[in-house]
């Protein structure tokens, strides 16, 4: 009977003195991989959106949570007059950035998304762009 | 018939069809990209090759080679993918592949094959073109570096639309899709090009980027702007009409549209939509919430019942199911008869004219009839613009069928210019007497059918036409006598004829007489109830026949149209409804309708947009667009046809069938009318001719319906109008690229013709030193109006044209319902 309680106490006694797998968030801050897939950004190309608004990414989404609604500009050019996507609902599987025919989006390792009000995480295509 | 073999299937076809079409016929596919099914074989893509055993094996395009007895075709083996393969690998070369930009990504035939053939790479490798885009106009984008040379856009605008609006010019690898002398297009903007072109080289520019192909919802439906009746698809998405989409396989015109059809649907969701009812308070209109604006008419509409003293005009835009709930409310509700519409003349030529010659208000021929003809008589040029879908028909008969093709009218115009067509200019407002002399013609050389002097009232009109003889009235029609006996005998010589006229509230001229005088002659020449004979009223708007058919105008004692208005004025009708007329611009004397409709006491008006007569209002009524809606149409050709909805209704809209049987249930005290479908059946028992309709045999399709015809000769007597000295015969009429007022809040007639002109001929541009865009000032007894000046080869001399749409120019505030309006010009 004492030993199985000697052995719990010895793997206690070992962990004790290994370095701890959890972290002190938000003190300590995760190492993100490249291929981690957080928050979406609209990459930028001579100063503005590469994006061109085929609406390839809103028709494969799953979630249906990207709006985008095209506009024409003064060089007769179709931009994204509007991008929105739906934090709440976006189920961050990537789909879009892989259907992008531009390579106008990418998924950064953005991943600290509360917010307080619902219509916080519809982020707008100024949220969007690059930094 | 030809018996042959296609991919191991028997396939039995008749002598001179193509191997495409055979294929088509027993449902096997062959890719092509340039090749419609209403234009002639081009064999220019190479995409249709296929192999026949008897030609060793050899690829031969399926699109210009006839079948013949005992062929076996292969339409796909290893071979012919790596010839298709090559072909878009040659074409993929030069093509930008910009398709997460391009509009036609979707419903790219290049892209769906490139998709089918797996083009995943290039073999070969060039620069791409770099022509400059044509952005000159706001209708149609023409990209010519997407270009991939199938040439349906020019075969298009020149074989059915007869215009000829591009040419390949140059050659080689610099040959490209060119307009005259390579500058802006400058056509009818009809958008057929648009509707043909395989890839985006031609796109819409009022749905440039609007909405993906594949996003939208597609609905099939009925063009809601003149009597042809053309079936069209809807694209809609979020609540919206984004565009019009082709459909070969649709209707009678294989999906061919107009301007109107094509470019004029954004009246659906334009911001001037009425949302919500207006009433007038303090003397302005205020919104108001439903149940107080039809609080309000109830209990005025129950007050005049009482008093005797309501009546309506209703439009022909509206349903079928729609006209017969307001017929209800009227009749049943509040006891009146006094309702009408399209100014009562606009439909005399049906209601009157044709219910004393054939018995019926409607056609005795059909639209089909007019490729089936041998000699086609048009009354009025005009045909070609109040109804330019049909217009396509006769460019057909003509070029394709050797239709005879002649024209009686006051002005030259489109159907002018089609092969071998012979104009016979008349002095406006003598059609009748013209075509009395024809009938006399026949009368005086023995030329009358055997089986006409068994018609009823033969002998009477007989002695009618007495004093019509061509050489009598020639002087007075502005033609010899010759050309009029000439003509006489060419259409009883012919063994199939047809009579064409358009109706329309343009046209007061064109009346019962008129319309009786063409229906004698088609029955003394013994072209009546025959294929391809009769005479095709061509009535105005969508609805315009189903109107007539249901019998909105007066018959057994109430006021007509004409006579509404003076009553309103004498101030013996002190409630008027007016449902989607807009009767101060369209009706004859604009000075005179404003006058009454000040003194009515009560005006209620349901409608899309606050209209020029809606501002008058006590009430406005928010009502739905055709879009919105359940119901059918009934088309000139006399076509049932089946409305679909599409969106929701605008704001709080409501549409006019629902408010009208709101309005019947309250003041009748009878049960609702449960929904279209019902009214629908309960028209079908009324309406003799649409016996044994339902919603589902009208299918998408719809269905043609022929009434029974008793002719009758019926005295139909012409008369010249005085001609005033010194001044100038305007006649009015449809603009091209407009149908009635609604068109004008559609984008494209509007970008196209944005405002009213007066149109004069080079002699009298000269005479009166004026040209093209001076403002000049049209004066007759009626009064005086400011227009553009438009000068045009059209026009013999001493005669202007205008058209009548427009509000803020409106040419009804000089015209005053005369066939003919006398006027002077002056700067």
């Amino acid at each position: 009977m004492i030993k199985p309680l000697l052995q719990g106490l010895k793997i206690t006694l070992t962990h004790l003195f290994k370095k701890p797998v959890t972290l002190q968030y938000p003190t300590e801050r995760p190492q993100i991989e490249a291929r981690f897939r957080g928050l979406h950004a609209l990459k930028v190309a001579h100063s503005s959106a590469k994006c061109v608004a085929c609406y390839l990414c809103p028709t494969v989404c799953p979630a249906k949570c990207i709006t985008v609604e095209a506009g024409e500009d003064a060089q007769h050019n179709k931009y994204a007059e509007k991008y929105e996507i739906d934090m709440l609902r976006c189920i961050f599987c990537g789909y879009c950035v892989e259907a992008c025919p531009v390579d106008a989006l990418k998924m950064t390792g953005e991943f600290e998304l509360a917010n307080y009000k619902r219509s916080d995480f519809v982020f707008t295509k100024e949220r969007l762009l690059e930094k | 018939m030809v018996n042959l073999t296609i991919d191991d299937k028997q396939v039995t076809v008749p002598k001179n069809t193509t191997i495409f079409d055979a294929a088509k016929a027993a449902g096997i596919r062959i890719p092509i990209l340039c090749h419609d099914k209403k234009l002639n074989p081009f064999g220019g893509c190479r995409m249709c090759l296929v192999e026949v055993e008897q030609m060793k094996g050899r690829q031969i395009p399926a699109c210009t080679t006839p079948v013949t007895e005992g062929m076996i075709v292969r339409t796909m083996t290893d071979e012919i993918a790596k010839a298709r393969k090559l072909v878009l690998e040659l074409l993929l070369l030069k093509h930008p592949v910009d398709c997460p930009v391009c509009d036609a990504a979707g419903d790219c035939d290049l892209q769906n094959l490139t998709y089918e053939y797996q083009v995943n790479s290039n073999r070969f490798t060039d620069e791409k073109f770099h022509h400059a885009i044509d952005y000159d106009n706001p209708l149609i984008e023409r990209d010519m570096n997407r270009c991939i040379h199938c040439g349906k856009c020019a075969r298009i605008c020149d074989e059915i639309v007869s215009f000829g609006a591009y040419t390949f010019i140059s050659r080689g690898i610099e040959a490209k899709m060119g307009t005259q002398f390579d500058g802006p297009l400058n056509c009818e903007f009809c958008g057929s090009c648009v509707s043909v072109c395989p890839v985006g080289a031609l796109l819409a520019r009022p749905f440039k980027f609007k909405a993906r192909w594949w996003a939208m919802d597609k609905v099939k439906s009925v063009c809601s702007y003149c009597g042809t009746g053309c079936q069209l698809t809807l694209g809609v998405k979020d609540n919206k009409v984004l565009t019009t989409i082709y459909d070969e396989n649709q209707g009678f015109h294989n999906g061919q549209l107009c301007t109107r059809g094509r470019f004029a649907y954004q009246f659906v969701n334009s911001d001037k939509r009425l949302t919500t009812p207006l009433m007038k308070k303090n003397g302005a209109l205020v919104e108001v919430t439903w149940d107080e604006a039809l609080n309000a008419v109830q209990q005025r509409l129950a007050s005049a019942k009482t008093a005797g003293d309501v009546a309506g005009l209703v439009t022909p835009r509206l349903t079928n199911e729609e006209l017969f709930v307001f017929k209800k409310l009227f009749k049943d509700g509040l006891g009146s008869e006094n309702y009408d519409h399209s100014a009562g003349y606009a439909h005399s030529a049906l209601s009157k004219g044709a219910v004393e010659s054939i018995g019926v208000a409607a056609s005795s021929a059909v639209i089909a009839d007019i490729q089936k003809t041998g000699l086609l008589l048009v009354v009025k040029s005009d045909a070609y613009e109040t109804h330019p879908v049909v217009g396509f028909e006769i460019n057909l008969g003509v070029k394709r069928k050797d239709v005879d093709l002649r024209i009686i009218s006051d002005k030259k115009g489109k159907l002018t210019k089609l092969p071998g067509a012979k104009t016979y200019l008349n002095i406006p407002g003598t059609e009748t007497l013209l075509v009395n002399a024809l009938a006399k013609t026949l009368v005086d050389e023995n030329l009358v059918d055997a089986a006409a002097a068994s018609i009823t009232g033969f002998e009477e009109w007989k002695k009618s036409l007495d004093g019509a003889a061509p050489e009598q009235v020639a002087g007075i029609c502005g033609l010899t006598a010759d050309e009029i006996k000439t003509l006489a005998r060419d259409y009883v010589k012919a063994e199939k004829a047809l009579l064409l006229l358009p109706l329309g509230l343009g046209y007061p001229g064109h009346t019962k007489e008129l319309a009786q005088a063409l229906f004698n002659l088609s029955f003394a020449a013994g072209k009546h109830g025959k294929e391809g004979c009769g005479v095709l009223l061509l009535a105005e708007k969508n609805n315009s026949q189903g109107a007539v058919d249901l019998g909105l105008y007066p018959v057994a004692g109430g006021k007509d149209a004409a006579a509404i208005i003076d009553g309103c004025a004498a101030g013996s009708i002190k409630t008027l409804y007016v449902a989607g007329e807009n009767l101060v611009v369209s009706y004859p004397n604009r000075k005179k309708v404003e006058a009454a409709l000040d003194k009515v006491d009560f005006l209620i008006v349901q409608d899309l947009f606050l209209s020029e007569t809606a501002a008058l209002a006590d009430v406005v009524l928010p009502a739905c667009s055709f879009a919105e809606k359940e119901g059918t149409f009934t088309s000139a050709g006399k076509a049932v046809q089946k409305v679909n909805r599409a969106i929701k209704p605008v704001g709080q809209a409501k549409s006019d069938f629902e408010i009208f049987n709101t309005l019947y249930v309250n003041l009748s005290g009878k049960p609702a009318v449960a929904d279209p479908k019902a009214a629908f059946a309960e028209i079908t028992a009324s309406v003799p001719a649409y016996a044994g309709l339902t919603y589902e045999t009208l299918g998408d399709a719809g269905v043609v319906v022929v009434p029974a015809m008793t002719p009758k000769f019926a005295v139909a007597p012409g008369a010249a109008p005085t001609a005033e000295v010194g001044k100038m015969a305007l006649v009015t009429g449809s603009a091209l690229y407009h149908c009635g007022t609604m068109s004008l809040y559609g984008e494209g007639p509007m970008h196209v013709c944005p405002a009213g002109y007066v149109e004069i001929g080079r002699e009298d541009a000269k005479r009166l030193t004026v040209q093209d865009d001076d403002l000049v000032t049209v004066t007759s007894a009626a009064g005086a109006v400011k227009l553009k000046v438009k000068v045009g080869s059209r026009m013999p001399e001493g005669v202007v044209f205008a058209p009548y749409h427009f509000a803020d120019q409106s040419v009804n505030s000089i015209a005053s319902g005369e066939s003919v309006t006398w006027v002077t010009i002056s700067k």
